[in-house]
């Protein structure tokens, strides 16, 4: 089995890195020279650039609120960063599903088909109203499968038409030479019956949230059955923080310092490798990974995890 | 009074000449030898460069020329400028992305995340060109089927919001189309410089909206009589709502050391094109403007010059790539006088174009800005 390993990169985590209005000042014995010409998007390049060097297929961006767009961040780090593919994360209240395609479509064009796209849980009620989304929750998930619909259908044919609730196109569709570029993969997420019913329709991949093993795996079947009986291909996915150190003890003591969730991974490099195999082995083949601080994580995810893990699956492949 | 002179980025694909209208740069043509961006690879493929690597070199050769950046235009078959401001931002220096957009197209709380993310990305050197007309089946193929005023109506509410939220805060806002509550852009993104707007339309809905809410009023190339008539209008309506309009003109030109060798051009552009597009008139559209550009050009034109419609401006430029249909057609000191006599008549900023539009941008900007303000009619009027 191939393992996709994405690093993660959330915008609102580490303000005192780059950001102008949130970083710490120099003493004035220090002298300074930084100043307009660096800004918060050299530490997204470096993240990224991290992500790229230290083996990770790709960079899976964040949506929030309080900080940049991610597919605005997307596109800067995509031009700078070769190799790596890029996911943001992004609420399916944008605004049109066509233009949202049509975006896309350029970033594949200009990147060699390095695009992900990645639809955000939706926020509560009083969120959405602050982000000019008025529909009800029970449109949600209606909304979210029109979007996907409808993007993917200007991309697929031409003439396109479409009539529903929340989307409309008549005679849409893109033509030569934007029709030729790769569609982006979908990452769906949640762990409601409802969601997994949208992702066996309309994911690529569906992403759970870290779990114990019996209850990642108890999801994966439950999205197998869903998914047999749409009868399309849908890749599982786990959004997993982790903490690798050479000892576990040295896991420990970082875990507690930047408070690591409960659902994190601790250990050693050689324990972490095994029990990510171990979710390999029910069925898990996308593995979003999270840590603090994002680049030096990195680099020990990148460098001591990754390459064990991969001897683990690639050991099992043949004894199997 | 200093004139803003922007560049135009060609998000369709650009041809190496005006000569021939089958796009060689870009991948909007089949891959021959010869093309650029993608070229051919030896194993007959397309080589590593994207068209997105072209755009990157007129931008930089805009900002070298002296231009302080480019419209992005965003059309069904083009690029789109949000990707191309983001992806090129680092790479570039000073160059100003204009992007043009139709508000309809995203929540206007997500537009100003987006936007003020773009503004921090870029040191502030993002603006708009906002855009609310096409219409018919062209908005259809969009995903829009507000009709023309509705459009309009949208895009006062759009800004509306956008500008509401801009500098955080808490902003409520009870629209026909737009509601938000408690919004407000987030601590972290509400200190980036509000984008400039520049405004397009020539209905009387289109003029409405701008006098609210457009830093320029930008117009296609007119007939200058026509256009100063327009300007004037365009500055007495906002005058008269307190405010101070700027005017801007979108305009390509034919630039070449002696007038002959411009029209040259225009002429074998011309005779080029196919009899039975020079007969084609702009369809399916509730723009004004286009139809306004489209009065200009006599369908039974037989000649390149039956369309000179004055001393410099010829109105067939849209036989020879997509857009308006008048531009500046003269050697360098006339194209300079040309452009002296709209800033005359009333313009405070310029959109130019050229074909092919990396090399156009350094001749344009080490050939005809340096004339500038020199011609009679501009000591003329320093003069007074």
């Amino acid at each position: 089995m191939t393992i996709s390993a994405y690093w993660e990169l959330d915008p609102a985590a580490e303000p005192q890195r780059f950001e102008p209005l949130a970083g710490r000042q120099l003493p004035g014995i220090v002298k300074s020279q930084r100043g307009p010409a660096l800004n918060r998007f050299d530490y997204y390049a470096q993240v990224g650039s991290a992500a790229a060097q230290a083996g990770f297929s790709g960079l899976f961006i964040r949506h929030r609120e309080e900080a940049d767009e991610s597919r605005v961040i997307a596109a800067a780090v995509a031009r700078e960063v070769p190799g790596i593919v890029l996911v943001p994360e992004f609420p399916a209240s944008v605004g049109s599903a066509v233009y949202a395609a049509k975006q896309a479509v350029s970033f594949q064009r200009s990147t060699r088909n390095r695009l992900g796209w990645a639809i955000a849980a939706a926020e509560g009620a009083a969120d959405r109203r602050r982000s000019g989304d008025y529909i009800g929750a029970d449109d949600l998930g209606e909304r979210l499968e029109e979007f996907l619909t409808v993007a993917r259908g200007v991309h697929a044919a031409q003439p396109f038409t479409f009539e529903g609730r929340h989307f409309a196109v008549k005679d849409g569709g893109f033509a030569d030479p934007l029709n030729r570029a790769d569609f982006p993969q979908v990452f769906l997420q949640g762990e409601d019956e409802e969601d997994l019913e949208y992702s066996a329709r309309q994911a690529d991949v569906h992403l759970f949230r870290a779990s114990a093993l019996a209850d990642v795996s108890r999801q994966v079947e439950t999205l197998d059955g869903l998914g047999k009986r749409t009868g399309r291909p849908v890749a599982y996915g786990l959004l997993q923080p982790v903490v690798a150190r050479p000892f576990a003890d040295e896991a420990q003591r970082h875990a507690e310092r930047i408070g690591a969730p409960a659902e994190a991974l601790v250990g050693s490099y050689d324990e972490v490798a095994a029990r990510l195999a171990d979710l390999a082995g029910v069925g898990i083949s996308h593995f979003v990974f999270r840590s603090l601080p994002s680049l030096e994580e990195a680099y020990l995810v990148g460098q001591h995890v990754l390459p064990r893990l991969r001897a683990r699956l690639s050991t099992l492949r043949v004894a199997a | 009074m200093a004139i803003d002179f922007y560049w135009r980025l060609p998000t369709h694909g650009c041809h190496s000449s005006l000569r021939t209208h089958d796009y060689d740069r870009g991948d909007w043509s089949p891959l021959r030898p010869g093309n650029i961006a993608p070229g051919p690879a030896s194993d007959g493929g397309a080589d590593q460069f994207a068209y997105i690597d072209h755009l990157s070199q007129i931008a930089k050769a805009a900002e070298g020329a002296g231009f302080l950046g480019g419209l992005i235009p965003s059309f069904p078959g083009t690029e789109d400028p949000w990707v191309i401001s983001s992806l090129l931002a680092r790479e570039t220096s000073t160059f100003r992305f204009m992007l043009a957009f139709q508000p309809g197209f995203g929540n206007p709380v997500h537009s100003a995340r987006a936007a003020a993310s773009l503004q921090r990305l870029s040191g502030g050197r993002a603006l708009f060109n906002i855009i609310t007309g096409g219409g018919g089946p062209s908005q259809l193929w969009w995903g829009d089927s507000f009709s023309h005023d509705d459009r309009y109506g949208r895009t006062r509410e759009w800004l509306d919001v956008f500008r509401g939220v801009w500098g955080g805060g808490s902003f409520d806002y009870d629209g026909r189309f737009y509601q938000v509550e408690n919004a407000g852009l987030a601590p972290l993104l509400a200190n980036e410089e509000f984008p400039e707007m520049w405004f397009s339309g020539s209905s009387d809905a289109a003029l409405e909206v701008a006098a609210r809410h457009a830093d320029y009023y930008l117009s296609w190339l007119e007939p200058f009589d026509q256009l100063a008539d327009k300007f004037d209008r365009v500055k007495e309506r906002t005058a008269r709502l307190g405010g101070e309009q700027k005017c801007a003109i979108r305009v390509d030109l034919v630039a070449r050391p002696t007038e002959e060798e411009a029209w040259r051009e225009v002429q074998i552009g011309f005779e080029n094109v196919s009899e039975e597009r020079r007969r084609t008139r702009t369809r399916g559209t509730d723009s004004v403007g286009a139809a306004r550009q489209d009065a200009l050009r006599p369908a039974d034109a037989t000649r390149y010059d039956d369309l000179i419609v004055a001393p410099n401006l010829w109105g067939g430029f849209n036989l020879l790539r997509g857009g308006p249909a008048l531009g500046i057609v003269g050697s360098y000191e006339q194209c300079a006088e040309r452009l002296d006599e709209l800033i005359a008549l009333g313009a405070d900023g310029f959109i130019l174009a050229g074909t092919p539009h990396l090399e156009e941008a350094w001749r344009v900007g080490e050939e005809v800005l340096p004339l500038l303000g020199q011609s009679g009619v501009a000591l003329l009027q320093a003069a007074e």
